[in-house]
């Protein structure tokens, strides 16, 4: 059992442990879609869809392998979990609103090998967290994903203009940026723990 | 990630064997060509022993799945070609968590969830689908070591910058004097993101003088 | 990498008897391929797990040495949610762990046990040694953090800052339910009290969690090893 309290999961996986930022999941999707604030933000919801309900079908599964005593199974069962979730989800969007799948359809597929997914299925069960405490820690730390892929697309589309060394542009550009936001973010690191 | 780099169709006449070895290596090296299998290059490279871990254990699944996936090319149906692989390369990735924890419990604390993300690592279904889907036995398993290999030094590269300004020591062996005052960022996560960033710039300045070079040749020939 | 946007499913359309027939197949390779994975994986696991326990142990085991100088023997119990204790084969343990540390004579050291809480970046795991004989806290030793370097993880070297757990009262009050006085953490250079733990400037919140970390643990697990201490005492 973990009894961290779920506000407190929630900062800590928006802020202070920020998946792309501070602990480097999903960064080939980061450097990937932040070109354009139009992909970027439906990219993020997508993700957030897709991280929550694979966080509630891996803690299912999750129980049903410590019952089994099956723990060697993990790492399959959550990859097929996810792979099949996306797929799932993706036939479901398509089936009951056209509007939500034509945004966001081709980023979909995209997710399974996003690491942030199976990132999410794996840390909830190494910290043993509740039911309430996996779902909470899903949404923020989808959340957090998004939030510093929207800032990304943002801030490159301003620079588009900008007169930047060929050599710099594109992957390098990307990651001094992150560089200087995971420094701000780190801002936030006391905010978790405090007094 | 897919969208940015479709590695180069392997030349289907390649002769020797040994140019898939090296070409994983240098001239399609995963990280700084190809940049790809971005998380743990920038996740574990904190201190030289740790990038050199991961480098050992993904070469090792690369190696195993290349040579597992090529053995069995010929069975798989186009249709259901990506979950065989996937569960081929999971269960590497499972034996190798194991196989870690046996061998080195502070090592595999280290790495931590990152050993079972290799399963995401794109470099390892990106080989298995453009190369070992297509070739024979022996040489997927060279590509598999070239790129492991590849892959292993450049983590190896970021590593060492890291913890040699960020700790002043390398593979733990102090460098400098008591009185170096470490530059600490360097081994927290801007230190990963801006350290990769530098290589990448040398990398491609390095690439942009060498074809300059040979533009000028052609020109002198010409 | 074009592959991640195709289906692991069928997706084209065949006419039927085709399609039943490459199903049929493609059931079966998929049914041989997870046969051959699944049996590797079993082989591992069952290979790796006496030597992933060893390791385990042994590194359990130093860190006790490291505590409770001249050890020969360890024991280590399992707390149950109603406070019995019980002594364990192996390390595998959800509840609360006592590691018991014996002299060459058999005569008890002390005890071991594991504190942690939220530091500034991530949680902090602690383990530290508690005397019986002394009520007080002998050892101390940080085995996980994540804290920041050149700031909070002087936790772990500063000389001053360890000096703290060499001797910190954590005796208990007159009915034996908890601890006398509160582990509590206070400003650099302001200690007074023998239960008192004296912060680390610039490393306030790191010092912080390790009072907080040890104050929780000493409350909830010394009342119970002093209400076994006869059980523990003989090693049963």
């Amino acid at each position: 059992m973990n009894h961290a309290s779920l506000s407190s999961i929630f900062l800590d996986s928006l802020l202070i442990n920020n998946f792309v930022l501070s602990v480097f999941l999903g960064i080939c999707p980061f450097i990937g879609v932040s070109g354009k604030f139009a992909t970027a933000w439906r990219m993020g919801i997508s993700v957030i869809f897709v991280i929550t309900v694979s966080s509630i079908l891996a803690y299912a599964s999750n129980l049903l392998l410590v019952t089994l005593h099956a723990e060697y199974l993990r790492i399959i069962t959550f990859i097929v979990i996810i792979a099949s979730t996306v797929q799932l989800l993706e036939m479901f969007i398509k089936k009951t609103s056209p509007l939500l799948f034509r945004a966001l359809g081709i980023y979909l597929p995209l997710i399974t090998t996003n690491c942030a997914v199976l990132g999410v299925a794996l840390f909830q069960t190494a910290r043993e967290y509740s039911f309430a405490q996996s779902v909470v820690f899903a949404v923020g730390a989808s959340a957090g994903f998004a939030l510093a892929l929207v800032i990304m697309s943002v801030i490159r589309e301003r620079l588009e203009l900008s007169d930047i060394p060929d050599m710099a542009r594109g992957t390098a550009l990307v990651l001094m940026l992150a560089g200087i936001l995971s420094m701000a973010f780190m801002g936030f690191a006391g905010m978790g723990g405090g007094a | 990630m897919a969208l940015i780099h479709e590695p180069d169709a392997p030349a289907a006449s390649a002769g020797e064997s040994m140019e898939a070895f090296f070409n994983g290596l240098w001239n399609q090296n995963p990280v700084f060509v190809q940049v790809l299998g971005m998380c743990p290059t920038l996740a574990v490279t904190n201190s030289v022993r740790n990038a050199l871990a991961m480098g050992l254990a993904t070469t090792f699944v690369l190696v195993c799945s290349n040579t597992l996936i090529s053995m069995v090319r010929k069975l798989v149906q186009k249709q259901v070609r990506i979950a065989t692989y996937i569960l081929i390369i999971a269960t590497f990735v499972t034996i190798v968590d194991y196989l870690i924890k046996a061998i080195s419990i502070p090592v595999y604390k280290a790495l931590g969830a990152f050993i079972a993300l290799i399963v995401v690592n794109c470099i390892i279904l990106g080989r298995a689908e453009a190369y070992a889907s297509k070739n024979s036995v022996g040489k997927s398993m060279l590509d598999g070591l070239g790129m492991g290999v590849g892959f292993a030094f450049a983590l190896t590269c970021l590593g060492s910058v890291r913890e040699i300004l960020g700790a002043g020591s390398f593979l733990g062996i102090p460098l400098f004097g008591p009185n170096f005052q470490p530059w600490v960022l360097f081994l927290l996560p801007p230190g990963g993101f801006l350290t990769l960033a530098t290589w990448l710039l040398i990398f491609s300045a390095w690439k942009a003088r060498s074809k300059r070079k040979t533009e000028v040749l052609e020109e002198i020939a010409a | 990498m074009s592959a991640t946007t195709q289906s692991p499913q069928a997706r084209t359309p065949k006419p039927p008897a085709a399609e039943a027939a490459s199903s049929v197949k493609m059931i079966r390779l998929m049914g041989s391929v997870s046969l051959i994975c699944g049996l590797l994986i079993v082989t591992t696991y069952r290979s790796t797990l006496v030597p992933i326990q060893r390791n385990q142990e042994i590194i359990m085991k130093e860190t006790v040495a490291e505590l409770l100088p001249g050890v020969e023997k360890q024991v280590i119990y399992g707390v149950q949610p109603s406070g019995e204790i019980s002594v364990l084969k192996s390390l595998d343990y959800t509840g609360p762990r006592l590691f018991a540390g014996y002299n060459g004579s058999g005569a008890l050291l002390g005890v071991v046990l594991e504190a942690s809480d939220r530091g500034y970046a991530d949680v902090i795991r602690t383990m530290y040694a508690y005397s019986p004989a002394k009520q007080a806290i002998t050892g101390f030793k940080v085995v996980e953090l994540k804290e920041t370097p050149g700031l909070g993880d002087k936790i772990t070297s500063d000389p001053t800052f360890l000096a703290n757990f060499q001797n910190l009262d954590v005796r208990l009050n007159a009915d034996k339910t908890s601890t006398a006085h509160p582990v509590t953490t206070v400003k650099h250079g302001t200690k007074k009290n023998p239960w008192e733990v004296d912060a680390i400037s610039g490393a306030t919140i790191s010092s912080r969690a390790v009072g907080r970390a040890l104050d929780k643990s000493t409350r909830d697990l010394l009342p119970i090893v002093n209400r076994n201490l006869s059980r523990i005492e003989k090693g049963e």
